[in-house]
């Protein structure tokens, strides 16, 4: 080893231990972070009181999580309907959030060494009633309107270094008393009266009806099925196919859902449509970037989704607004915002 | 990160690049030593950065895990397809460190895409470009291992090889989760620290490294051209040929890692949050016996130490099949099952290397990895069909019966006394 291979070594050594230091130590400076936004543990964002909250979630509202890069970042937030501008931040930290009637559920991903994935019920003053372990990432959550049952789904990798080999697990649980109702893989399957028994059934996307009805979207042998599910009964059955994440508009007539395409790169896109139930008609929604989201309606006219906001280094989303008809156009409604879930339309 | 070996260097004068008199005992070559440090190196980057993907992907960006499979297969195959022009290549011009350097440099400008790219479609092709420097760089690398070493310590080298490789792959999803521990949302940082990383990976390669084109084998001067032609000719090579053929049989009765986790995890009711560990259980096994079981093949044969290997996997599906929780059951397992790696991987590549003419010596090893790779996918489909239709008890005893052809197949097919097992003559006479 001569003298200038050794120098030319160290030298490479301190720029790259310099250098990787130095950006560790900038990019957890919080000065560093873009001017104006909260930031730091100096500055501590201001919890709303358990009245506030309790008063906002009594009027009309959206329930989300903060994406803005900061203190509040990953906090759930309220934010009133009539005033979208003052939005008040909780004290719970979710990865995906809904709330109605008095009950909520939070997605939860504790990292460390071993990232761990959990649920926890809140009230409704967004106080803890009970928390539960998750098996996989958190991917969607949803309550029903009166607040009885929830549904979540999860991600279950084979192991986090095989990213392309997952599976979606779907659990139900029963708010009122945290119990669970088991997984959607237990109920039994049909379709044309048929019953659907191949071990390959994934569920996801659950979206709540009146009593005991609720949709899904059923994986099974290359098809996404849009299943009508009954929870008294733990059935469900096939309506149509092609349909993923699908959300039941507040009169129960129609299905917002991503459509999946493929793109010019051979990747798998998403058009925001909406099914009507009655004629099972299919039309795509004004939003042409490709949806990866269960849809939420602001009310039975509209329809709301997230986007991630460009850059992917970037952990910010923006919740946009869309007519149901297919008409307009899609507007911003709460920059910096994920999981909205809106309550008492 | 704690290094398992450190080689008695007590040579006598100078390194500056001239050849070494091999007379020490115990004695490693330094070259190994070094593309070990770069493997580790290397390692550490890749792994920061495939720990996080998933969470990264989906949490951050929405990114629906679908998307990243959509064109896998193809890019795989693409990859495999120039790791094999790159050995050619390799042993065509004896640049078996400047094919590395080109392999170990693409996963180095992939991180450094990492950090830049604006949108998923750059992520996702940053991803296969760093797929197309492992499929590069692997075959070179391993043929001057063999280079660097004698014959009756190839063994060992891979072993120290192999033991560094996954040391840099047990530290890398350590550091990335203590990165993000302190910044949540800080990604860019792991991307950042995976490219220094790599870089230093590099460094130890372009400054330490030297390029070994050992003589051609004595008596072999008429058959030394490097073509397609001739490397498809060592497809005619028994010697080849039988270790190419344990090599496949075993890789069809190994399902891979996340298979064996989740089954385990089906078996036990394990949170899946803790196949990390289960990874860094084996990979410590692994790394703790790497060496002495390399040191042991080159004693009692290697043939002897890689069917013991399988004995081992074996051991692994017994206790799978048996779906005992517990912790001394779950640490059998992963010692066992680092034990089988340690026993197999290095071996293979030791095994092979033994047998193949120097002037084709990367060609072969490409055609090696290649094959088990697709062996291992096909067996991972194998497994998954099983598990679907008669259920997880009979993937395991399928591939436990699977076992026991592979465990014969490799007692004939290596039988003591055999060229594969000799250790008398040493693999690089000629040092430059």
């Amino acid at each position: 080893m001569s003298r200038w291979r050794i120098i030319g070594f160290a030298l490479l050594c301190v720029v790259c231990i310099g250098g990787a230091l130095a950006y560790v130590a900038t990019a957890s400076d919080p000065s560093d972070k873009a001017a104006g936004v909260s930031t730091g543990n100096d500055s501590p964002t201001v919890v709303a009181s358990d009245e506030q909250v309790r008063t906002m979630l009594t009027a009309p509202h959206v329930v989300y999580r903060d994406t803005d890069v900061g203190s509040a970042f990953g906090k759930v937030a309220i934010v009133g309907l009539d005033d979208l501008g003052s939005p008040a931040i909780t004290d719970l930290s979710c990865e995906r959030v809904d709330y109605s009637a008095g009950r909520g559920i939070c997605l939860t991903a504790d990292r460390g060494a071993v990232t761990t994935y959990g649920a926890t019920i809140f009230d409704q003053d967004m106080h803890t009633v009970t928390t539960m372990d998750l098996p996989g990432l958190p991917s969607r959550t949803r309550v029903s309107a009166d607040g009885k049952h929830a549904a979540m789904t999860t991600f279950v990798f084979g192991d986090s270094y095989a990213a392309t080999t997952f599976s979606t697990r779907t659990q139900l649980l029963d708010l009122a008393t945290g119990a669970s109702l088991g997984d959607l893989e237990q109920f039994t399957a049909s379709k044309d009266g048929e019953t659907i028994d191949s071990v390959d059934r994934n569920y996801w996307g659950v979206t709540f009806g009146p009593g005991e009805l609720f949709y899904a979207t059923l994986s099974t042998g290359g098809h996404r099925y849009l299943v009508k599910g009954d929870l008294e009964t733990r059935t469900v059955e096939v309506v149509t196919d092609d349909v993923e994440c699908p959300s039941l508009s507040p009169d129960g007539t129609r299905i917002a859902f991503k459509k999946r395409h493929t793109g010019p790169l051979g990747q798998i896109e998403w058009q925001l449509s909406v099914l009507d139930l009655k004629t099972l008609e299919v039309h795509p929604l004004a939003e042409t970037t490709s949806v990866d989201d269960q849809a939420e309606w602001l009310d039975d006219d509209t329809v709301l989704y997230g986007l991630p906001r460009g850059d992917v280094s970037s952990p910010t989303n923006d919740v946009w607004s869309v007519p149901a008809d297919g008409s307009g156009a899609p507007v911003l409604l709460l920059p910096g915002a994920w999981s909205p879930s809106v309550g008492q339309r | 990160m704690r290094v398992m070996y450190t080689p008695v260097r007590n040579r006598p004068g100078d390194l500056g690049g001239k050849p070494l008199e091999l007379t020490g005992w115990r004695r490693i070559d330094p070259n190994v030593t070094m593309l070990g440090l770069t493997s580790m190196f290397t390692d550490l980057a890749s792994e920061m950065v495939t720990s996080i993907l998933p969470l990264y992907l989906t949490l951050t960006f929405g990114f629906s895990l679908v998307q990243f499979g959509a064109f896998d297969g193809l890019y795989q195959g693409m990859a495999a397809l120039t790791g094999l022009w790159a050995a050619l290549f390799a042993d065509r011009r004896r640049r078996y460190k400047e094919v590395a350097v080109a392999g170990y440099g693409l996963s180095a400008v992939s991180r450094l895409g990492l950090i830049l790219a604006r949108s998923w479609a750059p992520v996702v092709g940053l991803l296969y470009v760093d797929r197309l420097g492992k499929g590069v760089r692997t075959a070179p690398r391993d043929a001057l291992i063999s280079l660097s070493s004698t014959r009756a310590r190839l063994a060992e080298s891979f072993g120290l090889h192999r033991a560094m490789d996954t040391a840099g792959a047990v530290a890398g999803p350590i550091v990335a989760s203590l990165l993000l521990s302190q910044n949540p949302t800080g990604y860019r940082s792991v991307f950042v620290c995976s490219f220094f990383a790599s870089c230093i990976g590099l460094g130890v390669l372009v400054f330490f490294v030297q390029n070994r084109r050992g003589e051609p084998d004595p008596g072999a001067e008429s058959s030394t051209r490097v073509s397609i032609r001739t490397a498809l000719a060592l497809l005619a090579d028994r010697r080849f040929t039988a270790v190419l053929a344990v090599a496949v049989v075993l890789g069809l009765v190994v399902p891979g890692d996340s298979l064996i986790y989740l089954t385990y995890a089906k078996q036990t009711d394990l949170a899946p949050g803790f196949f990390p560990l289960l990874f860094a259980g084996a990979s410590i096994g692994f790394l703790l016996l790497a060496v002495p079981l390399g040191r042991l093949a080159d004693r009692v044969g290697r043939a002897r130490v890689f069917v013991a290997g399988q004995v081992m996997l074996f051991g692994v599906f017994a206790l799978l099949g048996a779906g005992l929780g517990g912790l001394a059951p779950l640490l059998l397992m992963l010692l066992l099952y680092g034990g089988f790696y340690a026993a197999t991987d290095g071996i293979i590549a030791a095994m092979a290397s033994s047998v193949l003419p120097r002037h084709l010596r990367t060609t072969g090893l490409a055609i090696l990895g290649t094959s088990v790779a697709v062996a291992h996918l096909l067996s991972a489909i194998g497994w998954g069909a099983i598990w679907q239709v008669w259920g997880i008890d009979a993937a395991t005893r399928a591939f436990m019966a699977g076992l026991l052809v592979s465990i014969v197949v490799g007692i004939v097919l290596l039988r003591p006394g055999g060229h594969t097992t000799s250790s008398a003559e040493p693999a690089s006479a000629g040092r430059p």
